[in-house]
């Protein structure tokens, strides 16, 4: 016993040095901008760049209406899968599987193969279609996520007896999605949402090739350029994700109550 | 004649080439409480479910007080149902989840507050109804499910095993309170049950199930005294089924191993030499060596058993076990197995019935 616990702490041990001290040092490294002293001049830095915030905003915009295409499509068709056509999950598995095994490079080909300007749907004619297309394909990126999310969230709660419980009491299928289904895997949702929001952050290819001004691309501009800011932003970045994940967590304590799990 | 509310013709429901409800012919009055009974797998669910909407009948037709409603989608048919699992919405509270089915039907909030307060009276839950269903014991949830189903005024009230998932006294005390309310509201009611006993002291009338067919439908007593046939009698109850040969028609006369009785009713078109079955409920009768019965059988005890208020004794007659119980007495010397016994008992409690 005692033999046991001694190696599961060691292990956590190196996990921690694994993970920790990579962040320490670039921690270090983005306060050593002035020179002998450590200061917050590269945070100053990238604060006072409009770029920063134009890019993070932009894409802030761009993960929210991702969030809503996904949760749009994603969450009738689990439940339709799910409730009629049980014997289509597996396809649904395999479909949702394909944006991790298709590097995203030949979506935006296809893309623009297919809407450039000079086609039948010129989507890439204009910013508006472009920005469409771009969330179409940050969608198709996050769905491996989002369907697990969803699919999960599905599976704690009984669908097809609430459904029946639901439509003999009157109601019709959007009261039945709206009101029952989906504030009962809202928090499964919530979830799928931010690893979304994570994937549209630091998207790069598609948004590039699109030649959108989204915040993947500007942080390799400035990687590129920089020596200290990449790692004052990526400090940054981990803070917000820890932001979004802590108020994940506050949510869910305020979203409705689901089943007892027993 | 009370007034026909309910009437399913020639239904049948196939799942692929498995026939499951094979053409249930069945009508029932308004204010009825009619029980399904059947053993796993008969189609009681299955009837149930074309009469909520949620199944499709492969043919046949379901009538609600005269207008035919086989092919309306449930959430037109204007029912109320309660599930086995309870399927309350966990997202809700008590009140939400009995104000559903009214907000759906687009009623004003002034209406919605004081009919969920009503039906919470209805159901003594009144002071639960912030509470989510997960803070709730199974039998308040299922309390909570009829309320549920009872609020927006339904035509009809179909229950499918609403019990079963119950411990045993909760299960007594809930279906007692049910058959209250359904006979306070006077709605038609069906409900699904596997318990004999659950169907016999609630119903007005029992449908007995057997492999997708009505085997009989009557009255709770009607059921028990006189089952139609050999299944009936097995299943509903604790009859005794005692082969027998037909020793006289025109004398109405049987063979029990060794003993020939005389039926009280006619015996029909059989002849002497063929077999058949006769049924005798454990109750009746007595040991007693004094001649109160018209007629009697004479075996030897197997088993004799104290069940409470009751002995249960087994004795054998031809190779027929036969059950029969007395009451319990302080002073009672039970059978002993290898006993000679005589049970007597009036020659109309033996039944004849149909294999
Ligand atoms: N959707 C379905 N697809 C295929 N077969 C089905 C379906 N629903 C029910 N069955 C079959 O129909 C038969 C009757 O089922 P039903 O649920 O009506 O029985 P039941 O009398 O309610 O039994 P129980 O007491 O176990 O609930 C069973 O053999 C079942 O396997
Ligand atoms: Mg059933």
């Amino acid at each position: 016993m005692k033999q046991n616990r001694l190696w599961a702490w060691i292990i956590i041990a190196l996990a921690a040095i694994y993970f920790i001290v990579p962040l320490i040092a670039t921690f270090i490294f983005s306060l050593r901008m002035r020179r002998g002293v450590l200061s917050f001049d590269s945070y100053v830095s990238v604060f006072s760049d409009p770029r920063f915030f134009s890019s993070f905003g932009y894409s802030l915009g761009i993960g929210a209406f991702t969030i809503v295409l996904g949760v749009l499509v994603v969450v009738p068709a689990v439940y339709y899968v799910r409730l009629r056509m049980p014997w289509l999950r597996p396809v649904m598995e395999f479909v949702t599987l394909l944006p991790l095994v298709i590097p995203a490079l030949v979506l935006v080909y296809g893309y623009i193969r297919l809407y450039n300007s000079s086609s039948w749907i010129p989507f890439t004619g204009s910013v508006i279609g472009t920005d469409i297309l771009l969330i179409c394909a940050c969608m198709t990126l996050a769905l491996p996520y989002m369907y697990r999310a969803v699919d999960t969230g599905m599976r704690t709660i009984d669908i097809n007896t609430l459904t029946e419980a639901a439509q003999i009491l009157g109601a019709s299928q959007w009261t039945i999605l709206s009101r029952i289904v989906f504030p009962n895997i809202f928090v499964a949702v919530l979830s799928g949402a931010f690893l979304t929001l994570a994937i549209v952050i630091g998207e790069f290819t598609i948004a590039s090739l699109l030649n959108r001004p989204t915040f993947g691309p500007y942080l390799v501009t400035v990687g590129t350029n920089r020596a200290y800011e990449p790692s004052a932003l990526a400090i940054i970045s981990l803070l917000v994700t820890w932001g979004a994940m802590g108020m994940i967590q506050l949510l869910a304590r305020f979203a409705p109550k689901t089943a007892r799990k027993d | 004649m009370a007034e026909e509310f309910l009437r399913i013709e020639k239904l049948v429901k196939a799942f692929g080439a498995n026939q499951v409800v094979k053409s249930v012919d069945l009508s029932f009055n308004k204010g009825e409480f009619i029980s399904l009974l059947g053993p796993s797998g008969c189609g009681k669910t299955t009837i149930l479910r074309m009469i909520a909407g949620f199944e499709r009948p492969t043919s046949g037709n379901i009538f609600v007080d005269g207008r035919e409603i086989t092919n309306l989608t449930p959430n037109r048919r204007n029912i109320g149902m309660v599930f086995q699992a309870y399927a309350l919405f966990p997202n809700m509270t008590v009140f939400d989840n009995v104000a559903f089915g009214l907000k759906v039907a687009g009623k004003p909030k002034a209406e919605i507050a004081p009919r969920v307060a009503e039906m919470l009276k209805l159901i003594h839950l009144e002071q639960l109804a912030d509470r989510y269903p997960y803070q709730m014991s199974g039998g308040q949830q299922q309390r909570v499910a009829l309320a549920r189903a009872l609020a927006p005024s339904p035509r009809m009230l179909l229950l499918d095993e609403p019990l079963s998932a119950l411990d045993a006294k909760i299960r007594v005390s809930l279906r007692e309170q049910i058959r209250e309310i359904q006979q306070n509201l006077g709605i038609t009611t069906v409900f699904v049950t596997h318990d004999q006993e659950e169907a016999l002291s609630i119903s007005d009338r029992i449908v007995v199930m057997n492999a997708g067919r009505a085997d009989q439908v009557g009255t709770p007593s009607d059921i028990y005294n006189r089952p139609a046939t050999r299944f009936v009698a097995s299943f509903v109850g604790t009859l005794n089924i005692i082969d027998a040969t037909v020793v006289d028609p025109a004398a109405n006369t049987i063979r029990i191993g060794d003993g020939v009785i005389t039926l009280r009713e006619p015996i029909g078109a059989l002849k002497g030499g063929d077999k058949v079955s006769v049924a005798l409920r454990p109750e009746a009768g007595s040991l007693s060596e004094s001649a109160t019965g018209d007629t009697a059988l004479t075996g030897t005890v197997v088993s004799s058993h104290f069940l409470g208020s009751v002995v249960r004794t087994k004795f054998d007659v031809g190779g027929n076990q036969i059950s029969f119980d007395m009451f319990n007495a302080p002073d009672k010397v039970l059978p002993q197995p290898g006993e000679t016994v005589t049970l007597r008992f009036a020659a109309g409690d033996l039944l004849l019935i149909k294999d």
